[in-house]
């Protein structure tokens, strides 16, 4: 008997016209991909490592202690077990999965939830706790428009249409010449200019922002644009360096994945460089330096929160630090570890990951707090 | 409302005046009454009271069911030649659903006094409409039963929910 396709629902969402409304199909399978396990608390189950002289592998024994049914767990399925905390999605461990062990094995998740259900070690969790909570305090209007505004962010859908095959010609027409040592050494070339550009400018940075003075409404508008054309240049590079569809991008080298994830960042190392170049050479107090000045400031800014790991935020250089410490889940895990240690449901620990935990939450509040007020401090002697 | 030859025609095709004869039809019509709908326009709400059911000659409605907050389940969609609101028309009870015009739709409405007035003065016809409208009844009984089986079985792909776990 052929398999079923997923069921689906059909759903009509009201928008805040009267009559207005948006229809929705929801199929099954993308709530499956959004739901949470969780295994039951640490105090209900334990497990050991099966020493055996006879099996190749290591294994591991798992038992529910309420009900003394045990499970015998290969390293892999003890891998994901480790990750169904209850705010963990599918999606989410899947990932984890293949960044652990380079491959995907598409079994291996529904057979073990299966297994863990039958010996009764597994719950599950509405997706959204944040959601549900609202909704019960819908009454309150704060409630309502912070529901609106997630709701609004939620409709946002960005895409792109058969992008790969041009990617693909650009990087065979030229787009590879980006990919040299040669750019590589006129990127550094650049980089050091363009400090010593800064550098230079620094000292006279109050008398060059006031370029700005007869035309501030120009300035800001200008350097926004710049900016924001630099953002979509930095995922076009991303493109360049590994191609537009990454969902199957944990299938390439970490190499790969290293380099897709610096080389969009490092446009505004480029861009940050020519900007402080050009303030250097245009007239002292125009309108011309004090744009490149600021920009030049925004761009490397952009780099450093770009490729910082440190500040709560998934961004390229998170990705390069949790793919070289193999720690997939390092924000998540790091922010719950901190709820249980300051709501005192959890104790400090000395291990590896606990350290790892400790560092990044510490690390990412003292960047933001830092980051802000140098922000702050920019603004200060810009207009004083 | 004019008996035109259109208008005969497309009452032939709707399932509950199949039976109907020319004369019986004729008579029908002039009980009905035109109402248009401009694009995602609402008919009615989920309990509204009403007495009337409704025909579609152009267009498709929407039928859906408030689930939570704002947002509602699409039960069916109702093309030309089909009907709906039939359950206020004999019960009188609020309306189940909510009505809404997907594109530019034309109806034509038959109230409850309209029908009645058919009972007494064409029994046949009346007898006709009860029996193929109990056939219609019967096969949208066995629908809701696939939409909740349909239902069950999405709770349970998307929970990956092991029933069968001893």
């Amino acid at each position: 008997m052929p398999r079923p396709s997923p069921a689906k629902f059909e759903l009509l969402v009201r928008r805040d016209g009267e009559d207005d409304f948006e229809l929705r199909q929801v199929a099954s399978v993308i709530g499956y991909l959004n739901s949470r396990p969780r295994r039951l608390d640490q105090a209900s189950y334990e497990i050991s490592e099966l020493r055996s002289r006879v099996a190749l592998t290591p294994g591991f024994i798992l038992k529910n202690r309420t009900t003394d049914r045990f499970l015998l767990l290969s390293a892999q399925e003890r891998f994901l077990w480790d990750q169904m905390d209850g705010s963990t999605s599918l999606q989410e461990i899947a990932t984890a999965y293949v960044l652990k062990y380079g491959e995907f094995d598409f079994e291996i998740i529904p057979s073990l939830l299966h297994k863990l259900q039958r010996a009764q070690l597994l719950t599950f969790e509405p997706t959204s706790r944040l959601r549900a909570a609202l909704a019960r305090n819908r009454g309150r209007v704060i409630v309502k428009a912070l529901e609106l505004a997630l709701t609004g962010l939620e409709r946002i859908r960005i895409s792109s249409h058969n992008v790969q095959p041009f990617f693909q010609a650009l990087y065979r027409y030229g787009g590879f010449l980006l990919f040299t040592p040669i750019a590589a050494i006129a990127c550094a070339v650049l980089a050091v200019l363009g400090a010593v550009a800064a550098f230079v400018l620094f000292h006279d940075l109050r008398d060059m922002l006031e370029g700005f003075g007869g035309h501030a409404l120009r300035g800001i508008l200008t350097v926004k644009l710049v900016f924001f054309a630099s953002v979509a240049l930095h995922q076009f590079v991303h493109g360049l360096a590994f191609y537009i569809d990454v969902t199957d991008i944990f299938m390439a080298t970490r190499r790969a994945r290293v380099i897709t994830a610096v080389t969009g960042a490092l446009v505004h190392l480029v861009l940050g460089a020519i900007a402080f170049i050009v303030a250097a050479q245009a007239p002292a107090g125009s309108f011309t330096q004090a744009f490149a000045a600021a920009s030049g400031i925004i761009q490397w800014q952009a780099l450093v929160v770009a490729l910082y790991p440190f500040c709560f935020i998934e961004m390229d250089g998170y990705h390069v630090l949790v793919d070289v410490l193999g720690v997939p889940t390092l924000k998540s895990d790091a922010i719950a570890y901190t709820k249980r240690l300051l709501s005192g449901a959890g104790r400090m620990r000395q291990g590896r990951e606990e350290l790892l935990w400790i560092a990044y939450v510490v690390l990412s509040t003292l960047s933001v707090a830092s980051f802000i007020a140098f922000n702050v401090w920019i603004i200060f002697s810009a207009t004083h | 409302m004019q008996a035109s030859a259109e208008t005969l025609a497309f009452l032939h095709d709707v399932r509950v005046f199949e039976a109907f004869a020319d004369p019986d039809l004729v008579a029908l019509t002039a009980r009905l009454r035109e109402h248009d709908l401009r694009r995602h326009q609402i008919l009615f709400r989920e309990g509204d009271r009403g007495d009337e059911m409704f025909i579609v000659r152009r267009g498709t409605i929407l039928i859906s069911k408030a689930v939570t907050g704002k947002v509602e389940q699409v039960l069916v969609r109702v093309e030309p030649f089909d009907f709906f609101g039939e359950m206020s028309l004999f019960d009188g009870s609020p309306r189940s659903a909510t009505a809404q015009a997907e594109t530019d739709v034309e109806l034509l409405v038959l109230g409850r006094d309209s029908l009645q007035a058919m009972t007494e003065t064409a029994p046949r016809a009346a007898a006709a409409f009860f029996y193929a409208m109990v056939q219609v009844f019967m096969e949208r009984l066995r629908r809701s039963t696939q939409q909740v089986a349909e239902a069950t079985r999405w709770g349970l792909e998307a929970t990956g929910l092991d029933v069968e776990a001893r």
